[in-house]
């Protein structure tokens, strides 16, 4: 009796043992996998830095060097004292979270509307909204900056937030994480008398967090590499955004650029964005585990 | 009684006539000739005008300098300017502005822009400007421009403004550059190597060089497009016309057979071009090891470009550069082409009189003011267009420092200056810089495209000039 | 359902949103369609006071233009070879991101990089990994092979001209795919990592218990699951990929080609700038009109096929 016990434990030794084998050779494979798709994905960024500390003649040269031959700092420091880095940033950083979150609000309300409710031409509106997509956007540039000059809105900040504030893109995106989220848990809400806003504010959001947090960090970039607009719009000093701000500092009378130096530059006002990042990310990965759909 | 009377007849049709040509003395029939208001410009109503750019943090800061300057002439005239980036921006955000009736009042422009602008007729025909002897009170400059300053002007330079195909004056020039031909002096010297003039020299050379080092390129040439330009130009074969809203000449068999023969030297491994090599040629130019190449035809404005890497902790180079004119097809018509930003007046429906005359007195004193052209010369590299800013002292200091950059551009603004007579600019109208792209491609193409099966090099080149052409003509 | 109270929350709901899109949105579009309609539109000719009169020479001249099939063709190769590739490798990516502890919020953080990265660094990376420099004629020697040659060199195959005047339309096109999957990968990890973290962990555990195998795991829950985010990405990326330009730009330049073929590689939008670029903005909208219509098309077709297979 016993030895077929043991027999029997070993069997069952011998059969973890081989799963364990799998595993630990599939997470292996996973992690070379991650390891080498980093690498490719990481590439230009290292270029970034490294292109940021040559100096112009090793930058411009044919056969490109890996590693700085002569480590120029002084790129950093003349990045720093050459725009007006400061104001740049904080005009940047206004219209960032002005437009993020007045952009947030409508999106979600939207989202919602598309998801939730039921109304008369929802099909069809929300196809015609898939369908403003597919204009290339370059053509209405003339026509909006028009506009916003009837409106008399050169040279504000509303020219930068405004136009930009409804996106498709992203009220599509969202509309697909709420249609995720169970309509039982909806149905039951409105039983027990819960109020739409209340519905989406304790649930909805917290379920969607992951994605609103995509959008928000979607919506800052927008804010950061922002150029052909607000160059026409606001490109007075009150109102300079980063991009321009960088990209007009570094130029020579033939308008081309200092690369490195403003290779520099963009890696300075990267580093805030980067936190930014840092910071949102464990929400972003924290996802719904807590958030409880029992369904 | 009847002498009298013929006497007083002759003096009114003299008067008639006098009055006549001076009210008629101005261009008027131009859809948008500006013509300069019997009252003048007035130095004491406040006037806000606008300057569009593409100058770095380093060349506001002269300019900001030089504002200071002539709001000391003129307090009443307030300039803001701001910067578009690149010379790719600013010819798109002008384009918009025009379109919402936002432009500047000055902008940086080059020929194809100007074109641009024009058909909106957004640009200010500067003649009647420039002829103005009006002479505004509390100084004693005239509105317009006095022989002296139109004498000191490099006249090619000056003549740019009449690129348009209706001999109308659009722009002033402000700084420019041109190609010439940079070359290792002293591989010349220890190879007992002349200087090619001509093309047939420069060939010559490029023979010689590749006996000497058989993996080099002898020549280097940066741009495609300004090459097939000037050769056309010096061959006077035909490129493009800005005439009868424009034409596009270049499909012709002077420049196919010119197009020909440079296929023939570049499969000799004569001259590489930057697309053809992959990289600035300038690099290859400064390069003292691996393939070299010992002439390269670049901008004038890229000296810094041509100066070796490698140089020594002394300041002395790894070998000396020389600088010469670009090689000419015949001596006798010596053409070179004229690169570099110009100003231009735009005005929409809202803009004043008063505005443009201030515009153009702000364009006339950075084009004229010898100081301005010097220092903006010295942080640019580019060439002032005076003739006169030589001798000014701080600039012809500058230019006798001889060491590195300063050496180099000193050679530039020499040769810059000794060819003067030689400048053109290509016609500018609507799909000029579209030819300007074709011709490179086409040329890029003749020269190392691979001959269709069953054709000649005749039947590649055919085809090339026809794509080209088709292309432009759309 | 359709009660009335949620017709007029609903309209409410929209309403900000549609007033800034009939302001910013649907009134230029109204604009281009005017402008498509006025034979050889030009808007500086316009200011100038020129006049046009109504027809439909803009779409005519589209389609006699001799590349136009030409830049159809690059359109729509790219759409199709590059958004399957970069949707399935940022899926594999998403679900590898969230299936492992250690490291993960390095890799996370890493795989967000991109996002930080100078577009201009980008383009220049991808030039120097391709570009050639100094290829002799016919000598079969050069100054510089780029990496990737180097790579294909170490395994003893034979170097590729990519991207170099003399360069074919293959290999083009792969350079071209391969940058646009580079550059669509971060946003879709992004996108889908979201979508996997809405995923209730039950199923999973469940799945654990079972003993499922991973394969069957990914195929029979992830992406079931996964699906309406599958979907948002898969459509979104063809109506980007339709409009495809900035990145052919970004590796051959303005002239849209090899140094020796200029245009090749041109596309839809593309051929809408060139028309810009020349105050034909009549050409321009018909063009984009065209575009628009393919697309509309495409998306339909992909809504019929992804709408069976979306599960919510």
């Amino acid at each position: 009796m016993s030895n077929i016990n043991i027999m029997q434990e070993r069997n069952i030794q011998k059969i973890s043992a081989g799963q364990k084998a799998v595993r630990v050779l599939s997470k292996t494979g996973t992690y070379i996998f991650l390891l080498i798709m980093a690498l490719i994905v990481l590439f230009p960024f290292y270029w970034m830095i490294i292109s940021s500390l040559k100096t112009l003649a090793e930058y411009r040269q044919a056969v490109p060097t890996f590693w700085p031959r002569q480590v120029m700092f002084g790129n950093y420091v003349e990045a720093f004292t050459t725009a007006k880095l400061g104001d740049l940033f904080m005009n940047t950083l206004y219209v960032g979270i002005v437009s993020t979150l007045l952009s947030l609000v409508i999106t979600v309300l939207s989202a919602f509307a598309f998801a939730r409710l039921e109304f008369k031409g929802k099909e069809t509106l929300f196809g015609a909204l898939l369908a403003t997509m597919m204009i290339p956007g370059e053509l209405f540039t003339i026509t909006n900056y028009i506009t916003i000059n009837q409106l008399n809105w050169m040279h504000t900040f509303t020219a930068l937030i405004v136009p930009f504030l409804v996106s498709v893109f992203y009220i599509y995106l969202l509309r697909q994480n709420f249609m995720q989220i169970p309509n039982e848990l909806y149905l039951a809400a409105k039983v027990d008398g819960t109020s739409d806003l209340k519905y989406l504010w304790k649930v909805m959001i917290p379920l969607a967090l992951p994605t609103l947090i995509s959008i928000t960090i979607l919506k800052m970039m927008g804010a950061w590499n922002s150029y052909i607009w607000p160059k026409l719009v606001a490109n007075d000093d009150a109102h300079q955004m980063i991009t321009n701000g960088l990209r007009n500092a570094f130029t020579d009378t033939s308008g081309q650029a200092n690369y490195p130096v403003q290779m520099a530059a963009v890696a300075i006002v990267s580093a805030p964005l980067f936190l930014v990042f840092l910071c949102l990310r464990k929400y972003i990965m924290s996802g719904v585990s807590r958030g409880g759909i029992k369904g | 009684m009847r002498k009298r009377l013929v006497a007083i007849l002759t003096m009114l049709v003299m008067l008639v006539g006098m009055f006549s040509m001076s009210g008629c003395s101005q261009t008027e029939n131009v859809p948008n000739a500006f013509i300069v208001p019997e009252a003048g410009f007035n130095p004491n109503e406040e006037v806000t005008i606008t300057f569009t750019h593409t100058m770095g943090a380093k060349l506001q800061d002269v300019l900001n300098t030089y504002i200071e300057e002539f709001n000391k002439i003129y307090p009443n005239i307030k300039i803001t300017h701001q910067s578009a980036g690149g010379w790719s921006d600013i010819n798109g955000q002008i384009n918009t502005e025009i379109a919402g009736g936002t432009q500047p009042n000055i902008a940086y422009c080059y020929p194809d822009h100007v074109a641009m602008y024009n058909i909106a007729k957004s640009v200010v025909v500067l003649d009647n400007l420039i002829a103005s002897d009006f002479v505004i009170s509390g100084t004693n400059e005239t509105l317009g421009l006095t022989d002296a300053q139109k004498k000191d002007f490099i006249a090619s330079y000056y003549n740019e403004g009449l690129a348009y195909g209706d001999n109308l004056m659009y722009t002033m020039p402000l700084s420019k550059s041109t190609e010439v031909l940079y070359y290792d002096k002293t591989f010349f010297a220890e190879h007992n190597l002349s200087v090619p003039t001509t093309w047939d020299e420069l060939w010559d050379t490029c023979e010689k060089i590749l006996k000497i080092d058989p993996t080099c390129y002898p020549l280097g040439y940066d741009a495609e497009d300004n090459w097939f330009i000037t050769l056309c130009e010096q061959m006077e074969s035909g490129y493009t016309s800005a005439e009868n809203g424009g034409q596009y000449l270049f499909d012709n068999a002077k420049n196919k057979a010119f197009v020909k023969e440079l296929r023939e030297y570049y499969q000799k491994g004569y001259f590489t071009t930057q697309e053809l090599y992959g990289s600035y040629t300038s690099n290859l130019f400064v390069e003292t090891t691996d393939t070299r190449c010992y002439m390269c035809v670049g901008s004038s404005g890229g000296a810094s470009y041509q100066m070796s890497n490698n140089d020594t902790a002394d300041g002395s180079f790894a070998f000396e550069v020389g600088v010469a004119p670009i090689p000419q097809y015949n001596k006798n018509n010596k053409k070179v082409i004229s690169q570099g930003p110009s100003l231009c007046i735009l005005k929409g429906k809202d803009t004043t009189d008063q505005q443009v005359m201030a515009s153009w007195l702000f364009v006339k004193f950075l084009c004229t003011n010898v100081d301005f052209q010097a220092e903006f010369s010295m942080a640019s590299g580019y060439m002032p267009v005076l003739k006169s800013v030589t001798e000014n002292e701080a600039y012809a200091a500058w230019l006798e420092k001889g060491n590195g950059y300063e050496y180099l551009v000193a050679k530039c603004v020499q040769v810059g200056i000794d060819g003067r007579d030689n400048y053109f600019v290509s016609p500018a109208f609507n799909g000029s810089s579209t030819a300007r792209t074709q011709v490179g491609a086409l040329l890029l193409k003749c020269l190392s495209g691979e001959i269709p099966s069953g054709g000649s090099v005749d039947t590649l080149i055919n085809q090339a000039f026809q794509d080209a052409m088709d292309e432009c003509e759309y | 359902m359709v009660d009335n109270k949620q017709q007029w929350k609903a309209w409410l709901y929209l309403s900000p949103a549609i007033v800034l899109l009939l302001v910013f949105t649907v009134w230029p579009i109204f604009n281009t369609l005017r402008m498509a309609f006025m034979e050889g539109y030009g808007n500086m000719a316009a200011i100038g006071g020129a006049t046009f009169e109504f027809g439909v020479d803009n779409f005519l001249k589209v389609i006699e233009y001799k590349k136009f099939l030409q830049c159809l063709q690059n359109t729509a190769i790219l759409c199709v070879a590059t958004v399957p590739i970069s949707t399935i490798l940022a899926l594999l990516i998403a679900v590898a991101l969230n299936s492992i502890k250690p490291l993960q919020k390095t890799l996370q953080t890493i795989f967000f990089l991109p996002y930080v990265t100078n577009s201009i660094a980008i383009g220049m990376v991808f030039a120097a990994m391709f570009n050639i420099v100094g290829l002799k004629q016919g000598a079969g020697v050069a100054d510089t092979w780029g990496i990737i040659n180097n790579v294909i060199q170490f395994f003893g195959g034979e170097p590729i001209n990519w991207i170099n005047a003399g360069s074919s339309y293959v290999a083009n096109m792969v350079v071209m795919i391969i940058y646009i999957v580079w550059n669509a990968l971060p946003f879709k990890i992004l996108i889908l990592l979201g979508g996997l973290q809405s995923i209730n962990k039950q199923y999973y555990d469940a799945a654990k218990v079972d003993g499922t195998r991973r394969g069957r795991v990914l195929t029979k829950i992830t992406i079931p699951l996964l699906s309406p985010m599958l979907a948002y990405v898969i459509i979104t990326g063809f109506i980007g990929g339709f409009k495809e330009y900035s990145s052919i730009i970004g590796i051959f330049g303005e002239i849209m080609g090899p140094a020796d073929d200029a245009g090749r590689l041109n596309t839809m939008v593309g051929f809408v700038y060139d028309a810009l670029e020349r105050d034909r903005q009549g050409r321009a909208s018909a063009a984009a009109l065209i575009l628009f219509a393919i697309i509309l098309v495409v998306t339909l077709i992909n809504n019929k096929v992804i709408k069976k297979r979306v599960h919510y």
